[in-house]
């Protein structure tokens, strides 16, 4: 075995096995990582083809992504990039972890806002904002504890809320074989209607009465926003929060019981799962629990962006999170560390978009980049393809198989 | 004249030399057959002559004439052709459709749907092999798909053809069909190359055998020179005793009991009608009876997979017709299955997580819901020295392993599980010499332990030196029950074809 035993030892001190559940397939890397160099190259034809110079896209996109260090707008830049992040992460998290129960969570988008609407409403609810707010003002000094608090409750019910929503996909899939797909679509539409139509509307439940226009929901209460870390950036406990769900979803695949269940679940998903129902394995409950934990998730990301951006439901919500955390799945290929990195390269895509405008570019041109990455890693199969047949060049010259000297 | 030679074929894996410097040539309008154990190299040569690997070294000559083949369209224009084990039919397509896919006859820029028709019978009339054009593939049996792949093959214009392992999903009757089929082609001067582990059937069809061990060719023999021990001994590499011992082991208490069992298949038909029977301890019953008789659906009641329509089913005397299979694994039932791809494994999991399924909640190898996979490596590393499986790395996934040690691997978890009443579904089905007699020795080991043992076989030699007692089972009834000594492979053919009963008498 090349790897060596120092490696395994090290790992091991954090809980990971390198021996893993499989063998970690070199490839796992190299896949996406081509497939977001072949993203750019394609990108910066396009960019070329429209009569603009990419190098300087790049040059101000990448600059202002807040991943390298310097500048004047660093800090904020930087910030920006780890709060977006978060919520991609969140995201990602969620669909990455249906993937591997071989369930394809379409419906992060719905959870996310239902995490949000929740989570907006134990942030301003009177009952919840007044005591908080009585405690913040008996503690003094040590007021941050009633903060804490008041956010953890947002975020439970938001997780909570998310994950039930979820749940709901899970359990028809379950009981009346309805697709996971077309409930968890569904889902998200009437997600959507009962906030957009209903909740936060003219005069709705969650908005103020004396609006003449809507302008979104009520305001959380300052306790129930999340911590700044940073100052004087806006950068709060989100990114800290999410780490730690992608260390506990990491946990839960390779570490628990409902873990291995659930990739046992995942591997056979395609070919009628007997082998893990032949075992006596409980598949119903599995994959509705499945489904609540990666609904539970796509609601963090949701709560993060009430509790630590927008401060309310808006009036005009800005869609895409739950979209997002698809390809950040995908580019991050299921693994909750590849998720992270995918998340974060995602965040500094959008974080340096705005900048790239002053060259007149569209910064929907990030979007491009964000497409083709996710396009090539549905192309893996012929990225795999064309990575092994180097490889496999590669070896050939290096060393001459044997039987060669049988050969005329 | 030669159709096809292979002069010092080797072909390297990382670590592993598949093929190792072989060399043999089959002469035009020969059947030529190639036995090895699962893992013995057959399937890469084959793959090499067919251009889908490309070989370490060595030459490939086609009709006296040196070619190269890089990949399956090379070898296709060379006239070759290859009926693989798993067909590779569009099930929603027509017959003709099938046939003439990827070489379509058209108008235009249209498909010719009438003229493939005309084709497709013409073909069939020439070469005297009965399909219906218009029928749809998914529809037909495994023996008429087959045939439909047969057909596909030479309308490109195949001389060579290249059988996989064609019987393995093959009724002994299709078998029989396939036969036909191969000398009708080898009449026409067709050459064909007969892949096969099953020796009987090689010493049947073939004018030639060569014998793969471990790579390496181990010699050419002519059918009429040997006999199934010889090449059982040159596969295998030491005498292979097939016969099955008499274990002789006091009967205990029913284990296992139904009574007028009725269950419907996925698509609502009942193809059990009222079986009853009981397996008790320290016997082996066996079930003989051709494919699709019921014995699936009797399986998947027995696993808690489907719920009997009417009828009882106990448990060591519990009342099992309405439970889960969580519930009957519970109360004892252990289950070796033939399939071991879709029911026994997950491939892509590693030998260690394979080894524990079913038992990994609670200690030793969980804590709450915590799991410790050091104790399933140690646990798996124990099972793989017990079972001899190969290549013995725990970290290996199952599906990395050979038919053979998957079966002792999917043996290792379901004998360690706590049971005493074992269904063997097909146990030895895809399985060469040398891991059939270890799943022998298994069964009767578990016998002497006073376990309780179902055997579904095909293999009507299986079922008789086996079984103490035998059941034949036909068209959703037991027709018949006898014991080994009292009946012959020829009676139990006769019975489980359904001859010589009368319908209104069956238990």
């Amino acid at each position: 075995m090349s790897e060596s035993n120092f490696t395994t030892k090290f790992l091991k001190i954090f809980g990971i096995d390198n021996r893993g559940h499989n063998r970690r397939d070199p490839l796992n890397v190299w896949v996406p990582l081509v497939s977001i160099v072949l993203a750019l190259i394609v990108s910066m034809i396009v960019i070329a083809a429209s009569g603009r110079n990419p190098f300087r896209a790049y040059a101000l996109l990448f600059g202002d992504s807040g991943l390298i260090p310097g500048g004047a707008a660093w800090r904020r830049e930087f910030a920006e990039l780890l709060i977006k992040s978060a919520m991609y992460i969140a995201t990602g998290l969620s669909v990455a972890l249906a993937f591997k129960g071989g369930l394809f969570n379409i419906g992060a988008e719905g959870q996310f806002w239902v995490g949000a609407i929740v989570a907006t409403f134990f942030g301003y609810w009177a009952p919840v904002a007044h005591t908080f707010g009585a405690m913040y003002a008996a503690l003094g000094s040590f007021g941050w504890i009633a903060q804490l608090l008041h956010g953890a409750i947002c975020i439970i019910m938001g997780m909570l809320a998310g994950g039930a929503w979820a749940a709901v996909a899970g359990f028809l899939y379950v009981k009346r074989g309805v697709n996971i797909v077309i409930g968890t679509i569904m889902l998200n539409w009437i997600a959507w209607f009962l906030i957009t139509s209903w909740l936060v509307t003219f005069n709705g439940p969650m908005t103020p009465a004396s609006q003449t226009f809507t302008f979104g929901s009520f305001y959380v209460a300052d306790t129930a926003k999340l911590l700044r870390i940073m100052m004087p950036t806006r950068l709060n406990t989100s990114i800290l929060l999410v780490l730690l769900a992608a260390y506990a979803t990491w946990f839960l695949l390779y570490k628990t019981t409902i873990g291995y269940e659930i990739r046992a679940i995942g591997y056979t998903a395609n070919i009628g799962m007997e082998t893990p129902r032949a075992q006596g394995i409980n598949i119903s409950r599995r994959i509705v629990q499945l489904m609540t934990i990666s609904g539970a998730l796509a609601g963090l990301g949701g709560c993060f962006f009430i509790l630590g951006m927008q401060y309310q439901f808006p009036g005009t919500a800005i869609m895409g999170y739950g979209w997002t955390g698809i390809g950040v799945a995908l580019i991050g290929q299921s693994e909750p560390l590849g998720v992270v990195l995918a998340g974060l390269f995602i965040g500094a895509l959008r974080t340096g978009a705005t900048s790239m405008q002053v060259a007149n570019i569209p910064k929907t041109f990030s979007n491009i980049i964000e497409g083709l990455a996710v396009g090539f890693i549905a192309l893996q199969v012929a990225v795999r393809y064309y990575l092994v047949k180097i490889i496999q060049r590669r070896r050939a010259r290096r060393a001459p198989p044997a039987g060669q000297e049988a050969a005329v | 004249m030669k159709a096809l030679e292979v002069r010092s074929i080797s072909k390297m894996f990382p670590g592993n030399l598949a093929n190792d410097n072989i060399s043999f040539s089959v002469e035009k309008g020969e059947i030529f057959a190639i036995v090895g154990e699962n893992g013995a190299g057959k399937s890469t040569l084959m793959n090499i002559i067919y251009g889908i690997y490309t070989p370490s070294g060595g030459d490939l000559l086609v009709n006296e004439k040196e070619v190269k083949i890089r990949s399956v369209e090379d070898a296709i224009k060379l006239r070759m052709g290859m009926v693989h084990q798993e067909f590779m039919l569009i099930p929603r397509f027509t017959v003709t459709q099938n046939i003439v896919i990827g070489d379509e006859p058209h108008k235009g820029i249209f498909f010719d749907y009438g003229r493939a028709v005309r084709e497709v019978r013409e073909l069939s009339e020439r070469v005297s092999l009965t399909v219906d054009a218009t029928a749809v593939a998914g529809d037909l049996p495994v023996g008429v798909q087959q045939r439909i792949e047969i057909l596909k093959v030479l309308r490109r214009g195949a001389q060579i053809l290249i059988f996989d392992e064609p019987t393995a999903v093959l009724t002994p009757e299709e078998t029989v069909d396939l036969f036909v089929t191969m000398r009708k082609l080898q009449a026409e001067g067709k050459t064909i190359l007969f892949i096969s582990h099953k020796l009987k059937e090689v010493m049947e069809i073939a004018d030639r055998i060569a014998v793969l061990r471990r790579g390496k060719l181990q010699g050419i023999v002519n059918k009429k020179d040997t006999n199934e021990e010889e090449l059982a001994r040159m596969m295998v590499g030491r005498n292979v005793v097939l016969e099955i011992p008499k274990v002789d082991v006091e009967v205990g208490a029913v284990a296992f009991a139904c009574h007028d069992l009725h269950v419907r298949n996925k698509r609502g038909y009942e193809t059990v009608k009222g079986m009853s029977f009981d397996v008790r301890g320290g016997e082996i019953v066996g079930i003989a009876g051709v494919q699709g008789n019921g014995q699936d659906e009797l399986v998947n009641a027995m696993i808690g997979f489907s719920h009997p329509v009417s009828g009882s089913m106990e448990l060591n005397g519990k009342n099992m017709r309405l439970v889960t299979t969580a519930q009957l694994r519970k109360e004892g039932m252990s289950y070796i299955t033939e399939d071991r791809a879709r029911r026994g494994l997950v491939m892509p999991y590693t030998v260690r997580e394979n080894a524990v399924m079913g038992q990994h909640l609670g200690r030793p190898f969980s804590k709450g819901i915590r799991m410790d996979y050091d104790k399933l490596a140690e646990f798996a590393e124990g099972k793989v020295r017990e079972y001899d499986i190969r290549p013995g790395d725990v970290y290996d996934t199952a599906g990395s392993l050979s038919g053979g040690n998957q079966q002792k691997l999917i043996l290792a978890r379901e004998l360690s599980l706590p049971h005493n009443f074992l269904i063997a579904s097909q146990p030895t089905r895809g399985l060469d010499v040398g891991a059939t007699e270890f799943v022998y020795h298994k069964l009767l080991e578990e016998k002497k332990a006073g376990k309780a043992i179902l055997l579904i076989s095909l293999e009507l030699s299986e079922i008789l030196g086996l079984s103490d007692r035998i059941l034949v089972i036909f068209e959703g009834h037991i027709v018949g029950e006898t014991t080994p000594d009292k009946t012959t492979e020829e009676a139990l053919g006769l019975l489980m074809l359904g001859v010589g009963i009368d319908k209104k008498v069956q238990s």
